[in-house]
C-alpha cells in the first residue's frame, strides 16, 4: 500500500512586519520621545564645565554661567566621540558634562554644527532639530506639523493640544477630556446632543438635559417649556405654548416672546378655517375665512392651491382641472378644461374646435340643426341615414318624453 | 369588366389599373392622396360606397394619422394592419356592415373614441378590454348581450362614456363596477331584466339611458349616484317598474333617489328580491333591426 509522504518543500517562516529592527526602533523611540532630552548649550568660547540639568527641557544656558575648567589637566580629557585627546590651542566644546572635539560636537544625521547651538539627544546620540523633527518627532493629526512639547495622543493619531477639538462645536478637549463617538471625538455635551437625537429626542438649550416630553421650541432653540413663563399672565408654560413674533416684519426672532395658549387665542391671532389652529405665518383670506397657505386647498383633490388660481362655488374652492370636472366644462370629445367660447347642449360642453356630428365628425356651429341619440349629436344628413326602423323607434321615443314634459306634474 | 365599360370617360388612360374604378372609389383614393400631399392627419371618408379597405390603398402606411372618419360605408371587414397606425385617436366606423374586430385593434396606443355604432357585431375580439387609453366606446345598435363581451371588458379604466343602447342585454355584469371613470352608460332598449348594485359605485356616473327595458325595480344602491342634480340625467321611461317606483318617477327624479336610500326601500327591496316581480316581456320587436341582416 502507498503511503503519501508530503514531500513538499518547507515553507520558509517569515517574521512579521512589526518585527522589523527599523519598525521597532521607530515604535520605541515614539514612547520615548516627551522623555528625551533637548538641549541648549554654549560654547566655542573654551572648556565649560556645567552640569545641565535634564529633567528640565529646555534649558537655556547663558554663556557667564559656564565654568572654566581650570582643575582638570588638558592631557587627561578626552573627546566623548573619537576617545581622542586635545591639542593644547583647541577649543574644547563642553555639554551635559562630557567634552568634544569642535568637529566631534555635530549632529548624529547630517554632521553640521548645531544651528543656535539648539541640539537633542535622543538614545545617546545628539541630533540637529530639523533631523531630529523628522526622525524622532510626531507629526500632528490635524495640522502635519511637527509636535514640540504637549502630545495629546488619542483616536490612534497624535495632536498639538489645540488642535485636537470637538468635532462638533470645535471646542478644544485637551484639558476637558472626550467620548469617541460612531469614530468621532465629541466633547460630553455635543455627545448627548447625539444620542439624544438618536432617541428621536432634544436636549434642553438652557439645562443641557435630556427632554423626555414634548419640547417647546423658542428662538431657533429647543427647551423644556418648564423653564419658561408666559409673558402675559405668568403661568409656567407647557409644550403648547405659542411663540410670538414681536414685530411683524422682523426678520430676526430673538424678539419673539412665549405665550400660553389661552393668552395666545386671546390675542386676535387669526384662526384658520381648515384645521381651526391660529395662524402665526402667511394668511390667506378667502371665502371670507382665513387659512393658513397650506391649508387652502381643493375641496375635491386636497392638494394647497399655493397662489394658484382657485374657483368658488357653493362656498367651497376648487383647482381649475376639478371645478370644471365637477361643473361640466370640459369638452366631451378633447376632455380638456375649454378656454373661450363653450358649446353647451345635450348636457355636455364641447370647445369650438370639437363641436361636431358624432356620426360623420363634421364641425357643426349654433346654427346647424342636429339630431339627438342617448343624448348625443347627429346632424341631418347622417340621420336621414340611420336605419329606417331605428329612425321610428327614436321619433315615437320623442314623441312620448315631450308628451310627458307638457303634462303638468300633480302637487 | 363591364364597370370599367360603363364610366370609360371618367378614367384617364393612365391611371387603368387591374381594380375597377368607379366613380366612389376614386374619390375615397383622392381623399387620401390630398390628404399625404399637404400631411393633413384627418381623414374623411364618410358615405363613400367603400367596401373593403381594399379600396383605400397606403392609408394602412399614413402613421401621421390621428382621426379616421368612415361611417355611412358598407365596410364587412376590419383589417388587423390598422393597428400600425400608431396616432390615431379618433377611429369612426359608424353604420358599417362589421360583423368581426380584428384582434389587434384594442393595442392602438393612443385610441381615445371608438364608434362601432349601427353595425352587425355579434361579439367582441378576445383582450378587448386592454385599450390603454380609450374614454369614448360607442356599440350602440349592434347584436352584442352579456355573453359577448370578452374577460377583460370592464378592464378600460380610462372610459368615460359607454353606449350599450339597442342591443340584446339581458343582465350587466357586476364588472361594470371596476370603471371607476364613467360618466355616461347607455342601455336604451336592450332586454334588461335587473340592473347590478354595483352601478351603484360609479360616482362620476351622470347620464343614465336605461329607456325600453324590463326593469321593475332598482337596487337601492342605485340612491348613492347623484342623479338628481341638474347637472345629471336618468332616463327610464319604457320599463315595467313596480307601483311605487312608478309613483316615486311621477314626483321626480330626486324623489326616486332619496325613497331609494330610505328604509322603507329598503325593506321592499329585500322581499321583491326573496319573491321576485314577474319578468316582463319584451316589448320591442327586434327582428326588423338592420344589424341582424346575414
Amino acid at each position: 500500500m502507498p503511503i503519501f509522504k508530503d514531500e513538499s518543500p518547507p515553507i520558509p517562516t517569515v517574521g512579521e512586519v512589526a518585527d522589523s529592527f527599523l519598525l521597532k526602533r521607530r515604535s520605541q523611540t515614539k514612547e520615548q520621545i516627551l522623555s528625551s532630552t533637548y538641549h541648549r548649550y554654549d560654547s566655542y568660547d573654551n572648556v565649560a564645565l556645567d552640569n545641565i540639568d535634564e529633567n528640565s527641557v529646555p534649558k537655556f544656558i547663558p554663556k557667564n554661567n559656564l565654568t572654566r575648567l581650570t582643575n582638570m589637566s588638558r592631557d587627561n580629557m578626552i573627546c566623548s566621540k573619537c576617545g581622542e585627546g586635545f591639542e593644547p590651542q583647541e577649543k574644547i566644546v563642553n555639554s551635559t558634562g562630557q567634552l568634544w572635539h569642535q568637529q566631534c560636537f555635530v549632529c548624529a544625521q547630517c554632521f553640521r554644527e548645531f544651528r543656535d547651538g539648539v541640539f537633542y539627544e535622543f538614545d545617546g546620540r545628539k541630533y540637529c532639530e530639523h533631523d531630529f523633527q523628522v526622525l524622532f518627532a510626531p507629526c500632528c493629526n490635524k495640522c502635519g506639523e511637527f509636535i514640540i512639547g504637549r502630545v495629546i495622543k488619542a483616536m490612534n493619531a497624535s495632536w498639538h493640544p489645540n488642535c485636537f477639538r470637538c468635532e462638533m462645536c470645535s471646542e478644544e478637549l485637551a484639558d476637558t477630556g472626550f467620548i469617541k463617538n460612531g469614530g468621532r471625538a465629541l466633547c460630553h455635551e455635543c455627545n448627548a446632543k447625539v444620542k439624544a437625537r438618536g432617541l428621536g429626542k432634544y436636549i434642553c438649550h438652557k439645562c443641557h438635559a435630556m427632554i423626555d416630553d414634548q419640547p417647546l421650541k423658542f428662538r431657533g432653540e429647543v427647551y423644556h417649556p418648564y423653564h419658561f413663563n408666559c409673558t402675559t399672565c405668568g403661568v409656567e408654560l407647557d409644550s403648547n405654548a405659542r411663540e410670538v413674533r414681536n414685530r411683524s416684519g422682523f426678520a430676526k426672532n430673538d424678539m419673539n416672546e412665549l405665550y400660553c395658549l389661552r393668552c395666545h387665542d386671546k390675542m386676535g391671532v387669526p384662526i384658520c378655517g381648515a384645521c381651526r389652529r391660529p395662524i402665526e405665518e402667511r394668511v390667506v383670506t378667502a371665502l371670507g375665512k382665513h387659512w393658513h397657505v397650506e391649508h387652502f386647498a381643493c375641496a375635491k383633490c386636497e392638494k394647497p392651491f399655493f397662489g394658484h388660481r382657485h374657483y368658488e362655488k357653493k362656498g367651497l374652492a376648487y383647482c381649475e382641472t376639478h371645478y370644471h370636472q365637477l361643473f361640466g366644462n370640459l369638452c366631451f370629445v378633447c376632455n380638456q378644461v375649454i378656454n373661450g367660447d363653450v358649446f353647451t347642449a345635450l348636457n355636455k360642453a364641447w370647445c369650438v374646435h370639437h363641436f361636431a356630428c358624432s356620426i360623420c365628425d363634421q364641425k357643426m356651429n349654433q346654427k346647424t340643426k342636429f339630431y339627438e341619440c342617448d343624448l348625443k349629436p347627429a346632424c341631418k344628413k347622417c340621420y336621414e341615414k340611420f336605419p329606417t326602423e331605428f329612425r321610428r323607434r327614436l321619433r315615437r321615443q320623442h314623441e312620448a318624453s315631450h308628451k310627458k314634459a307638457t303634462t303638468p306634474v300633480p302637487s | 369588366m363591364e364597370n370599367t365599360h360603363s364610366a370609360p370617360a371618367v378614367v384617364p388612360v393612365n391611371t387603368v389599373s387591374c381594380i375597377p374604378l368607379g366613380s366612389k372609389m376614386s374619390k375615397a383614393k383622392k381623399v387620401i392622396e390630398e390628404a399625404r400631399e399637404i400631411n393633413n392627419p384627418e381623414l374623411d371618408l364618410f358615405d363613400k360606397g367603400i367596401s373593403t379597405f381594399e379600396e383605400m390603398p397606403g392609408l394602412l402606411n399614413m402613421l401621421n394619422i390621428t382621426r379616421i372618419t368612415l361611417s355611412h360605408n358598407k365596410i364587412k371587414d376590419v383589417p388587423p394592419g390598422l393597428a400600425n397606425l400608431t396616432n390615431l385617436e379618433i377611429l369612426n366606423l359608424a353604420n358599417n356592415h362589421i360583423e368581426e374586430l380584428p384582434l389587434s385593434l384594442s393595442s392602438l396606443p393612443k385610441l381615445r373614441i371608438l364608434n362601432l355604432s349601427m353595425n352587425r357585431l355579434n361579439g367582441l375580439p378576445r383582450g378587448f378590454g386592454a385599450f390603454p387609453v380609450l374614454e369614448v366606446l360607442d356599440l350602440t345598435y349592434n347584436n352584442l348581450n352579456e355573453n359577448s363581451l370578452p374577460g377583460n371588458f370592464f378592464m378600460i379604466e380610462t372610459l368615460r362614456a359607454l353606449y350599450l343602447s339597442d342591443n340584446d342585454f339581458e343582465y350587466l355584469p357586476p364588472d361594470i363596477k371596476n370603471l371607476k371613470n364613467l360618466q355616461i352608460l347607455a342601455l336604451r332598449e336592450n332586454d334588461l331584466i335587473e340592473l347590478p348594485k354595483e352601478i351603484g359605485e360609479l360616482s362620476r356616473l351622470r347620464e343614465l339611458h336605461v329607456q325600453g327595458n324590463r326593469l321593475t325595480i332598482l337596487p337601492p344602491e342605485i340612491g348613492n349616484l347623484d342623479m338628481a342634480s341638474n347637472k345629471s340625467v336618468f332616463k327610464f321611461e319604457g320599463n315595467d317598474w313596480v307601483t311605487p317606483i312608478r309613483d316615486q318617477l311621477q314626483l321626480g327624479i330626486g324623489h326616486l333617489m332619496d325613497y331609494l336610500k330610505s328604509e322603507t326601500y329598503r325593506v321592499l327591496y329585500n322581499r321583491f328580491s326573496t319573491n321576485k316581480p314577474k319578468i316582463p316581456n319584451s316589448c320591442i320587436d327586434k327582428s326588423k333591426k338592420v344589424s341582424r341582416i346575414r
